[in-house]
């Protein structure tokens, strides 16, 4: 396929844009334009399209420029509460898995030390537990609470500062 | 243009996000809005049914795409830039419906649905142009409206497709030279009858 240029398709172009085709055209552009087929073709398809923009533009498009306006505004309002919320989830997922691996890593720690699962169960009903936390005289000693206490306050702080990283973000 | 609705009458509560624009901070207000719409909403309705061929999804892509210009932050440069960014907005929409699953892809959509479904054939250059289009590509059909209908130039149409300057140049010369020829068929054909 050879593709070259006409030298009057500037012209012609220019022409058909401030709508002087043929009219306002020389006899000379014209003749031309009836002897060369690139020219002809771009006439002929422009001349078309314009006809058919013109006819489909006096269709009243449909849809109100103030619902548009009034759903965009309702669409970024989404977006920007979407981008609050989603530091929030991923600080509340990460304290998740924090709270879980150190479960996970409290257990493993106390099987080896060999503790006696058994009697620290039934030693560590809620009654009891709350009897140690209140008097410190009960056989689960203060390390242990204290160790859970740290561990949640821990997970707790991770979230936050994950939340506030993201946030930052 | 850039300035938030103060009268209050679309406003929605809005959400504060530190370090991110405010949730009503639209690129025009509504009176600005409804002008730009009103001039070029029948240009780009134009553009979507022809290429598409297909007057529900043109007006479901024309709202999205207005949608989505709002919506964005939209390039420095007044009117002319703000039309054809929403232009490549709706090209991209266009771009997207053809990449959905083929059956829904306009390549499979007969030539005679497309003409008789959308009701077009009654005005003359609609009738001389519907089934040519029919005939084109949706890449060919995107660039001859932009060039031909809209008077876009070379680099617009990059522009607006995402495709080079040069390979518009020539896509559109092979686009124009198969319409034209689809044309001339349809016009020799109507002078027998």
């Amino acid at each position: 396929m050879t593709f070259r240029t006409c030298s009057f398709e500037k012209e012609i172009v220019q022409a058909l844009k401030d709508g002087h085709w043929p009219e306002g055209c020389g006899a000379e552009l014209r003749a031309h334009v009836d002897s060369c087929v690139k020219c002809g073709d771009l006439v002929l398809v422009t001349e078309t399209f314009q006809r058919a923009r013109n006819e489909s533009e006096r269709a009243a498009p449909s849809g109100s420029p103030s619902l548009l306006w009034w759903r965009a505004q309702l669409r970024r309002r989404n977006a920007a509460t979407e981008r609050v919320v989603l530091p929030i989830t991923m600080a509340q997922t990460f304290a998740w898995l924090v709270l879980g691996l150190v479960g996970v890593a409290f257990v493993v720690s106390q099987y080896r030390h060999g503790v006696q699962w058994a009697s620290w169960w039934s030693e560590f009903v809620p009654s009891h537990a709350l009897h140690v936390l209140v008097s410190g005289t009960g056989q689960v000693g203060w390390s242990s609470v204290l160790l859970i206490f740290g561990f949640g306050v821990l997970a707790l702080l991770s979230g936050l500062v994950v939340y506030l990283v993201s946030d930052k973000s | 243009m850039r300035k938030t609705d103060t009268t209050g009458e679309y406003a929605i509560p809005n959400v504060e996000t530190r370090g991110a624009s405010r949730a009503d901070e639209l690129p025009m207000d509504s009176d600005a809005f409804a002008g730009f719409y009103q001039r070029s909403a029948p240009g780009l309705r134009a553009y979507l049914t022809r290429v598409s061929g297909n007057h529900a999804l043109a007006d479901d892509l024309m709202q999205e795409s207005y949608l989505r210009f709002l919506c964005a932050t939209c390039p420095e440069g007044g009117e002319v830039n703000y039309r054809r960014y929403l232009y490549r907005i709706a090209t991209n929409l266009l771009r997207d419906h053809w990449r959905r699953p083929r059956a829904a892809c306009i390549e499979d959509v007969p030539e005679q649905f497309l003409a008789a479904r959308d009701g077009l054939s009654h005005i003359d250059s609609q009738a001389l142009l519907d089934p040519a289009m029919a005939r084109m590509r949706p890449r060919e059909r995107q660039i001859l409206w932009l060039a031909h209908a809209e008077g876009y130039s070379h680099r617009e149409i990059a522009e607006i497709t995402g495709l080079s300057a040069a390979g518009i140049r020539l896509l559109l010369f092979r686009a124009r030279r198969k319409i034209a020829r689809l044309l001339r068929k349809q016009i020799d054909a109507g002078r027998q009858a």
